[in-house]
């Protein structure tokens, strides 16, 4: 067994993919506890402290930076690199530039979370990262895509796996949306602040074709790559249909680029760029379930699994979020459902029951997998992992539930006229309406971090257990080779 | 049965990662013939609503709106946000158009006295005055000590009949009182401060206060210029009521010690005010929601 381990570290780069497994851990800590902080000051607001640097305006934007980039993200850069290597059966290309994109990646986070607090923001929702920040993305995502490119190139696989695909396209995508978002004039060489070059409509359109895309490619494909490498391997069977892989990759890339407009309906935007948002989400219902049908399908015949494997539970609840999520988005997206919908608490749920449902679900199946091949251990306890699924799914059931009860109230109440045509409620009572909603959201939050800290747990026991065996077996071989 | 399974038993041939395959099977028809039918849904959309781009213009779609514009005229639009909105909006202007006639044709004495007009006034009063005024006002009118008059008791600085209070809200005020630690020293700060607060009862220095009495009616410090020779305040000006307990400024009732509540006193005294401003309202609401907001903040308890 450790002869293994030692080829494989020899043939495969894991030191990349186990500091980036282990960075996701501790920003999916550091974000969900924002989280839960930001969801509590809306609650009980005197937790704002009336300290600046806490306020929920500059908080929030370090939950969500930390969620969607430090973990999401790091689990991305730790998956891709795993699964591109050994599917194209090579080392990375580059070990010091994959060592640059991991530096690169962590430096990044830390420094958009300071400004955040600081109070730098370009007021732009997942991308308010100020422009120096910005353009030390940029030069990290060129080194990844170099890295992840120049990877397959000299693969010794004749084919390129489906997961790499879905990889590449997050890659490609993330890159163009990142730029043309961010193309702003600084105030000056010294400043923080920058102006964007788009101005009014055409400033919020471009923020919303990255806003949604950064949902499609960076929260959806990626994390289908994911899926399509973890959820064959956990239930030890082929990928249901190749042809259906192909068809929905393509339809998926093809029809998200088109939709960011749906975030703008009933605004100065113009009717025919809200309709075409509109249709085209409509259309992306389909292709964005041919992923799930994959991944469940996969499953059939192997369902007894679902009973002993606690990892394939995560996947399985995971694949369900993501039809559900991807179902209810193109419902909201249309003008009528949107006009009760929007600005209201229903599309945090919604973001939500694909943040957390969908996206941290297949990640933390997927790390549960990955951590014992990393180690080349087994997970310190089975039953933890189990703990922390229900933790995971109570937090997720109690935050939509939640969400959509509030965010469907504060739309009728906000809509509803009296006998005499005068509106009913005035803004402040619906406020005072969502506070248990709120309250319910939080703990649902808690939920959902408390099963986040146990897997910490679970994972630094794991990796601690295996280094220490390492050591035995370094030390003292007669005594690892008995045992 | 059989068949399907030697289906799903076929792969594509390829073997990644030692077993990692995928099987050959079509597209679920399902799913194909889903994915066809959102894109029909997607033409007939189409046909409905503005959708492509041509050259300068869009198609429109065949669907259309018909509403009233500000002018009275009725138009008819192919469906945009705007027209929609309009049309809309028409619904609950229709509903309310007869009661703000009345009201803008009525007297406050005659709106108060018919009970449906009261009662309009009190749907829509609430919906203005949160959206308009209880911001400062707070939600029930309360006000805030230090910060914003009370609307529900009958202590008005700038006078409570209906005519005041319209005035009070189109024109917006603006209170001012001088800073006068620049006139006066330590001493006669404090003899004026224990002075106001025996005005309303409050326990004071009995000698500081004689000596208050003095200079608030002398001209080094001619407190009476805008408050009056008896302390009750001038409405015209906006000058407060010294004598009754009610405390705006100062926040007198919330302290918890005679000294504490002089000091509060004294401090409005050295610092002076020149934060009592509202805005008006003549540029934002229309005159008829003005009046309706008159007989509403009227109707809060403390109208005259």
């Amino acid at each position: 067994m450790a002869a293994v381990g030692v080829a494989s570290a020899e043939q495969y780069n894991y030191d990349i993919v186990r500091k980036f497994t282990i960075m996701a851990l501790v920003w999916g800590a550091v974000g969900m506890l924002a989280g839960v902080y930001v969801a509590s000051e809306l609650a009980w607001p005197f937790l704002n402290f009336d300290v600046a640097y806490i306020t929920f305006g500059r908080l929030r934007p370090v939950h969500t930076s930390a969620v969607i980039f430090g973990f999401g993200g790091s689990a991305l850069f730790a998956t891709s690199y795993y699964v591109v290597q050994r599917t194209c059966q090579t080392r990375l290309f580059s070990d010091g530039m994959a060592s640059f994109t991991f530096w690169g990646w962590q430096a990044i986070i830390v420094l958009a979370a300071i400004s955040y607090m600081l109070g730098y923001s370009q007021s732009r929702e997942y991308a308010e990262m100020e422009w120096p920040i910005d353009i030390l993305i940029e030069i990290v995502w060129v080194a990844y895509l170099i890295v992840f490119v120049a990877t397959i190139m000299k693969r010794r696989q004749p084919h390129i796996y489906v997961a790499n695909w879905f990889y590449l396209s997050f890659i490609l995508a993330t890159a163009l949306l990142h730029t043309f978002n961010n193309l702003a004039v600084p105030v000056s060489l010294f400043s923080m602040k920058s102006y964007s070059l788009f101005a009014g409509t055409q400033d919020a359109m471009t923020q919303w074709w990255y806003g949604h895309n950064a949902v499609g490619f960076f929260l959806t494909a990626a994390f289908l790559g994911m899926m399509y490498y973890f959820v064959p391997k956990q239930a030890g069977r082929p990928i249901y249909s190749y042809r259906l892989s192909i068809v929905h990759f393509w339809a998926l890339s093809f029809l998200y680029m088109w939709v960011g407009a749906h975030h703008l309906h009933w605004t100065a935007l113009p009717d025919w760029t809200s309709t075409l948002a509109a249709t085209f989400s409509i259309m992306l219902l389909l292709p964005s379930w041919g992923g799930m049908i994959n991944g469940i399908m996969t499953l059939s015949g192997a369902w007894d699994k679902l009973r002993t494997d606690p990892i394939m539970r995560f996947m399985i609840v995971a694949l369900s979020f993501y039809g559900m999520s991807t179902f209810e988005g193109p419902m909201m997206s249309l003008k009528d459902v949107n006009a009760l919908s929007h600005y209201t608490d229903w599309t945090v749920g919604h973001v939500h029951s694909g943040a957390l449902g969908w996206v941290a679900m297949i990640t933390f199946g997927s790390l549960y997998h990955l951590i014992p091949k990393l180690w080349d251990t087994r997970m310190y306890s089975e039953k933890l992992i189990g703990i922390h699924f229900w933790l995971a799914t109570i937090g997720v059931l109690l935050y939509i539930t939640a969400m959509w009860i509030s965010g469907i109230m504060q739309g009728l109440m906000w809509r509803a006229f009296d006998d005499f045509g005068n509106l009913q409620y005035s803004f402040v009572e619906s406020v005072a309406a969502m506070h248990p909603f709120y309250a319910m959201r939080a703990i649902g939050g808690m939920f959902f971090l408390t099963g986040m800290l146990l897997m910490i747990f679970n994972a630094f026991m794991t990796i601690s257990r295996a280094n220490r065996n390492v050591s035995v077996a370094v030390l003292n071989p007669a005594r690892a080779a008995a045992a | 049965m059989s068949q399907q399974k030697t289906q799903m038993a076929q792969t594509t041939g390829h073997v990644w990662d030692d077993d990692l395959q995928e099987y050959s099977n079509p597209l679920p028809s399902w799913w194909l013939i889903g994915f066809y039918a959102s894109v029909i849904m997607a033409l007939i959309y189409w046909m409905i609503y503005p959708a492509w781009p041509v050259g300068k213009h869009f198609t429109t779609g065949f669907n259309t709106v018909t509403y009233v514009n500000d002018k009275g005229q009725e138009k008819t639009w192919h469906w945009n946000t705007r027209a929609q909105l309009m049309k809309d909006m028409n619904e609950a202007q229709k509903m309310q158009k007869p009661y703000f006639d009345k009201v803008a044709a009525m007297s406050f004495a005659d709106i108060a006295r018919d009970p449906e007009l009261t009662n309009f006034v009190n749907s829509a009063g609430k919906a203005l005055f949160a959206d308009n005024c209880a911001a400062c006002h707070q939600s029930g009118g309360q006000g805030k000590p230090g910060f914003f008059p009370n609307l529900t008791d009958d202590d008005w600085l700038y006078g409570g009949t209906y005519a005041n209070i319209q005035e009070s809200i189109t024109k917006g005020r603006h209170g001012y009182m001088p800073a006068f630690k620049e006139v006066l020293n330590a001493t006669q700060l404090d003899e004026l401060a224990n002075y106001v607060a025996s005005l309303s009862g409050e326990k004071a220095d009995a000698a500081k206060a004689k000596a208050g009495d003095a200079l608030f009616h002398s001209e080094t410090a001619a407190c009476y210029y805008c408050h009056g020779n008896d302390a009750k305040g001038r409405q015209q000006i906006g000058s407060a009521n010294l004598t009754d307990k009610i405390w705006l400024w100062a926040d007198v009732p919330g302290q918890g010690t005679p000294e504490k509540k002089v000091e509060a006193i004294r401090t409005v005294i050295a610092n002076g005010l020149n934060r009592g401003v509202m805005p008006a309202w003549e540029d934002r609401l229309k005159p008829e929601q003005i009046k309706l907001l008159t007989a509403y903040v009227h109707g809060l308890g403390g109208g005259k």
